[in-house]
């Protein structure tokens, strides 16, 4: 589980903290924080889908999916 | 209900007369706005609505429902309280803040104070704000936790801020600077009257910030009278009235926010606030969950809408909607088309187009003349002329592209401290766009181009020069342009052509530096390396070349 985690997370701070960790914590709002955009919600999912062979359907589209590191990685999980 | 109350209090025909008066040939006689007691300043929209609806839900935000009753009550707590600081007329108040409850009522508050409300970029970074704050010398600032750090970044004591007012903070703050209070503290349950200070219609009401051709942004000035107008114009174009309940997924110190926000408040109607776009889906449910009767949006909303979101399967569900509107630059014909297939038969599309230095609004196209006029403009809205001119300021006969300038009460007063800025765009021939277009023999209006080199990113309004500086301030390239290059969900993505001075210079270094230095849309989204930009023959860099560069290598 740790190790999806980890993937999660360098992949927000190598696309959107261009390689710098801001050490944002694993429950905060990547909106709200201004991480990332509605551009960036479309990257990352573009990457879930690649990384893990899944399909986000756009009704999934949500923040309680997508919107912290904790939820992409709940959300991946129920996925796989 | 609304035009029952302006029937009995005031009389129908005396308000239809006001308002044909006020329109022109344009007024309508079915039109369901009145504007009895016309409201003449813009903090008018909230209090008439107060009194016309007290228990009506103006606003809606997650779980909060604000009547206009409690809105205007907290909102004059706040006019007070600035009034005590010793605000006075044109002091100007900075509000950094989200879409959020207390934007409107500090917003409403700073205009009854009398004082000049600038909104900013809520994507500002220090290195932005700092140049912002020293040519406002604003007394006071409203903000929120969201945005601590920044300000904390800003040399509070030396910028001659008097107060600092924050929603929730959550770092620990010394007076030392200047007073901090909290927002929250500022807008309890205490009932206070309205103001009512006297504010000449002409007075400075707001600034807003607009990216200028030099690269520096221009604060644009709009009075009480420039926002009306343009305020009243759109509510009777759109047929707004007190039934309506808006989705707002813009930000309110967008101007395109800032009217949704005006419009909806002067006719007594709901406002729905959702700062999650970037998820569409739960933004669609909430449009059906709360019946919401219209949706604005700039191309990349829709284009995002369409491609990724489950916007076509609510179809059946979207019965309440009314209209979806649409500016903030040029969206293409296929989303135009795609959005017209995926809407309910009985949701309209409006077509606008506007710019700050105009309030929000100069023309718009008419759903009726969708399908056959979908590329255009539209008409110029009720009291604004728009005409098409050639460099020397003569007109241009139909079907002829020239510059499109437009006159109007909408139109701004000029560039905050900028004179000759201001005089570059306002003449006696009225606001300069900058935008090239015709005219057709019908009298619809067409934009080709921009006059600049001013780039429309996501709806964000870009100069590439602004961009090109802030690298160039790395000091790890030789030379750089900023250019955009075609893309189906931003209308353009920024890319840099960059001549590093070593080999070892990265992408990730450079965009490292631009993100620290500039707010994320300005960020571009690939640089591109090259030993040398190509040049003109007198040696400067010969953009034409550099863009078809890059868009010859598929980025």
């Amino acid at each position: 589980m740790s190790k999806l985690k980890d993937r999660i997370r360098a992949f927000i701070v190598e696309n959107f903290l261009f390689g710098k960790d801001k050490n944002f914590r694993d429950d905060t709002s990547l909106i709200d924080e201004g991480i990332i955009d509605s551009t960036g919600v479309l990257e990352l999912v573009g990457f879930l889908e690649q990384e893990f062979s899944i399909v986000v359907e756009d009704e999934e589209l949500l923040p309680e999916n997508l919107n912290s590191i904790n939820n992409v990685v709940a959300y991946v999980e129920r996925k796989l | 209900m609304w035009k029952e109350n302006c029937k009995q209090s005031f009389g129908h025909k005396a308000i239809q007369k006001d308002a044909d008066i006020l329109f022109g040939r344009h007024a309508r006689r079915e039109k369901s706005i009145c504007f009895a007691n016309p409201q003449t300043l813009i903090h008018h929209f909230l209090e008439e609505s107060a009194q016309s609806f007290p228990s009506k839900i103006a606003l809606i935000h997650e779980e909060l429902r604000a009547t206009y009753a409690q809105l205007n009550s907290q909102a004059n707590q706040l006019a007070h309280f600035l009034l005590n600081q010793g605000i006075t007329r044109g002091d100007r108040v900075v509000l950094i803040l989200e879409n959020c409850p207390e934007y409107v009522i500090s917003y409403y508050a700073i205009l009854k104070a009398g004082a000049v409300a600038v909104p900013l970029s809520t994507d500002l970074k220090p290195e932005g704000l700092r140049p912002l704050l020293e040519e406002l010398e604003p007394r006071i600032i409203i903000s929120s936790f969201r945005f601590e750090r920044l300000l904390k970044a800003i040399e509070l004591s030396t910028s001659g801020i008097q107060s600092l007012i924050l929603k929730s903070p959550k770092l620990q703050w010394t007076p030392e600077a200047c007073s901090i209070f909290q927002l929250e503290d500022l807008i309890g349950s205490e009932s206070l009257s309205n103001p009512n200070m006297p504010i000449e219609e002409t007075a400075l009401a707001s600034i807003i910030y607009t990216s200028g051709s030099t690269g520096k942004p221009r604060g644009v000035m709009l009075s009480h009278k420039n926002i009306v107008a343009n305020t009243h114009s759109i509510c009777q174009y759109l047929h707004l009235t007190d039934s309506d309940i808006q989705m707002v997924v813009l930000p309110f110190f967008y101007v395109m926010g800032k009217s949704l926000l005006n419009t909806h408040f002067a006719v007594g109607a709901t406002v729905v606030i959702n700062n999650k776009f970037a998820y569409p889906a739960s933004v669609i449910k909430q449009m059906v969950e709360e019946r919401v009767t219209s949706f604005s949006g700039v191309p990349s909303t829709y284009a995002y809408l369409l491609h990724r979101s489950p916007f076509a399967s609510y179809r059946d569900k979207l019965d309440s909607l009314r209209y979806c509107s649409q500016a903030g630059g040029h969206m293409s014909r296929q989303i135009k088309e795609q959005l017209r297939n995926v809407l309910p038969r009985h949701t309209q599309v409006y077509i606008m187009y506007g710019a700050t230095e105009a309030s929000a609004r100069l023309t718009y196209l008419d759903p009726e003349s969708f399908a056959h006029k979908m590329d255009s403009i539209g008409k110029p809205i009720p009291g604004v002329s728009l005409k098409v001119v050639h460099n020397k300021g003569q007109g241009i006969p139909p079907g002829k592209t020239g510059e499109i300038v437009a006159m109007g009460p909408n139109i701004m007063q000029g560039y905050w401290k900028d004179p000759r800025a201001t005089a570059k765009v306002l003449d006696e021939n009225g606001y300069h766009t900058g935008d090239l277009g015709y005219c057709d023999n019908d009298g619809y209006f067409f934009v080709v181009g921009r006059k600049d080199h001013l780039l429309k990113v996501g709806g964000h309004r870009i100069n590439p020069q602004e961009i090109e500086d802030i690298l160039m301030k790395s000091e790890l390239l030789m030379e750089v342009i900023v250019s955009g290059v075609p893309d189906a969900l931003l209308g353009y993505k920024l890319v840099a052509l960059v001549a590093p001075k070593t080999n070892t210079c990265s992408e990730n270094v450079i965009l490292n530096h631009c993100a620290e230095m500039l707010p994320r849309y300005k960020v571009p989204g690939h640089v591109k390396f090259i030993k040398a930009l190509p040049k003109t023959a007198s040696g400067k860099i010969d953009r034409t070349l550099c863009l078809e560069l890059l868009n010859k290598n598929g980025i």
